[in-house]
């Protein structure tokens, strides 16, 4: 058991454990079984990524097989890096920030490792029924229904574990990382378990069921892996740069006119659609009131790191954070824009969605927890990183490819959007001017599964017996860090 | 239909008023004071102001890292 100390500012007693590492300790087999499988659905997530991709430009490709037809590797993709990869190592993430932030140990550990099992059949499940042709059709929802009830429940196990952790906490001060994680936590299992609820209970059909779809859709983003993506920055930044953020007062601003405009956002997937058009206005304006909260993370996380933009050199967490901090920024403008209808009537139904949805997803959120991870492992099993290179390597073909595909995509898509809304120009036309850009994205692709696999081998070989010889974290190490400024 | 659009934004208005209660209850308990106080509510004697936490594998000597290490009991984990 941890010596925790009861004071926040307390100094901890002269050779005994400090409350930091009792805590890290107590979450290891948990947080490490959840990231270690994380990393196993991201893998099989890229694979089902560049099967699918390469499909668009060369359509024979594994044609044969009825299981990996494009109607199942695209949804199958989907599915397994959003309840697989992002979902998983965001619990991770969670779990780890809601203990630390709350100064106590992890609670409830057995029927959490129970959680990590069945979240791991659920999706492994809901993968397979989906490339045997009985997936739903409605997307982010794809796995058939009896898989719900079992995500709800672990859902339920997950807000009760945070939530004791949040009511046993030792500090008094409630921090802004603490807010983003109760926000998820609280929020995401009711969206969850209306969303199923509405489409899989058939309460929604047709148009309306459209309108449900996709107001859960958007708040998966906005609900589940934006505030758990912001929770990590706000406490990694400041952390590893040794400076408290710039601007506290907004980042609290922030959380709050999140909490109150994104979940109003989700019906901008439907301009044009057939739905009452109070009903897209709400969903744009609910859009375009998120330059509030983008705003103030945008400044905070610029004003935190302006000045020592040199440190990501030195640290491996940084750089991923840091490209994902501003990926955030770029990717929130760019939505509210999207959500405009004049902007929307190009960009809608084309690639640039696509683009979008990834710098969302993957240059955000994906890339946070890259760096979350590589922070939190040493801290958990007591080992260093086995090779700086294979970070670095890490890094630049996930940002590289990341880059690319945003560009290729982004690029192509628009001028798909003008060139579709032009009816003197065929669409077959409009079909074969996309193709070298969906080859920029297929290499794109490659780049960033030859990244996940580096990350891989690298999450590996921490585990291997020679991986002890390396002394302890450099995190715990004061002669490694850098002095981080005024202070 | 009707009663389907008012589940779809009775929930998105139970989302708000949640969030409103959170809001009402951080005031009462004072989590809106004192802005500066929170933002350094991270950091501690063991992992103060000014010092970075992260840093590539390797970077710095050896010896440098071992000798620091052994003033620092509390850091050595293995």
């Amino acid at each position: 058991m941890a010596n925790e100390t009861e004071a926040p500012y307390g100094m901890p007693e002269p050779s005994t454990v400090s409350w930091r590492e009792g805590v890290d300790r107590s979450t290891a087999v948990v947080v490490m079984a959840f990231f270690a499988s994380s990393v196993a659905w991201l893998l099989i997530g890229s694979a089902l990524a560049l099967a699918a991709s390469i499909k668009l430009h060369s359509p024979g490709f594994l044609g044969e097989w009825a299981w990996l037809t494009f109607g199942r590797v695209r949804p199958a993709h989907l599915n397994t890096v959003i309840y697989g990869w992002g979902s998983m190592a965001g619990i991770g993430a969670l779990l780890w920030l809601t203990a630390r932030l709350c100064r106590v140990t992890l609670p409830f550990r057995l029927p959490l490792m129970v959680t990590c099992v069945l979240w791991n059949v659920a999706v492994a499940g809901g993968t397979w029924s989906i490339l045997a042709g009985h997936g739903t059709s409605v997307e982010w929802l794809e796995f058939p229904y009896h898989w719900s009830f079992v995500f709800a429940g672990l859902f339920a196990i997950l807000m009760f574990s945070t939530l004791t952790m949040f009511t046993r906490r030792k500090v008094s001060h409630i921090y802004v990382s603490q807010w983003y994680l109760l926000g998820s936590v609280l929020w995401f299992p009711f969206l969850y378990a209306q969303g199923n609820a509405l489409i899989h209970g058939n309460l929604a059909t047709g148009v309306v069921q459209a309108s449900a779809n996709w107001w859960f859709a958007h708040n998966v983003l906005g609900l589940w892996f934006t505030p758990i993506g912001l929770a990590a920055v706000y406490y990694l930044l400041p952390k590893v740069l040794g400076r408290p953020i710039h601007s506290y007062y907004l980042s609290i601003l922030g959380f709050w006119t999140l909490a109150l405009f994104y979940n109003w956002a989700g019906t901008h997937h439907l301009i044009g659609g057939p739905i009452p058009a109070w009903l897209v206005t709400v969903g744009t304006v609910g859009s375009v009131m998120m330059f509030i909260p983008v705003t103030t993370v945008a400044i905070n996380h610029h004003m935190t790191t302006k000045g020592h933009f040199d440190k990501l050199r030195v640290s491996p967490t940084l750089r991923f954070i840091v490209f994902g901090a501003m990926s955030y920024t770029v990717v929130s403008f760019q939505g509210s824009l999207q959500a405009l209808r004049t902007v929307n009537e190009v960009s809608h139904f084309t690639h640039y969605t696509v683009a979008h949805a990834h710098l969302g997803v993957y240059s955000f959120f994906s890339m946070v927890m890259f760096g979350s991870i590589y922070y939190i492992v040493p801290r958990l099993i007591g080992r260093e990183w086995p090779s700086g290179a294979l970070i670095k390597l890490h890094f630049w073909l996930t940002a590289t490819g990341m880059v690319m595909y945003w560009v290729g995509l982004t690029w192509g898509g628009w001028f798909q959007g003008l060139e579709m809304n032009n009816p003197d120009i065929p669409f077959m036309d409009t079909v074969l001017m996309t193709v070298p850009y969906l080859w920029s994205r297929t290499v794109a692709g490659v780049l960033m599964t030859i990244g996940h696999v580096v990350f891989a081998v690298s999450l590996w070989l921490i585990f291997r017996p020679e991986a002890r010889d390396i002394k302890g974290p450099t995190l715990f190490d004061p002669s490694a860090a850098v002095t981080g400024g005024e202070g | 239909m009707t009663l389907i659009y008012i589940f779809i934004f009775g929930s998105v208005l139970v989302f708000g008023i949640t969030a409103v209660a959170g809001f009402v209850w951080a005031i009462r308990t004072g989590q809106m004071r004192n802005f500066s106080a929170g933002a350094t509510s991270i950091f501690d004697d063991e992992e103060p102001v000014g010092t970075m936490t992260d840093t590539f594998p390797g970077a710095g000597t050896h010896a440098d890292r071992d000798t620091k290490q052994e003033g620092r009991d509390s850091g050595q984990r293995d």
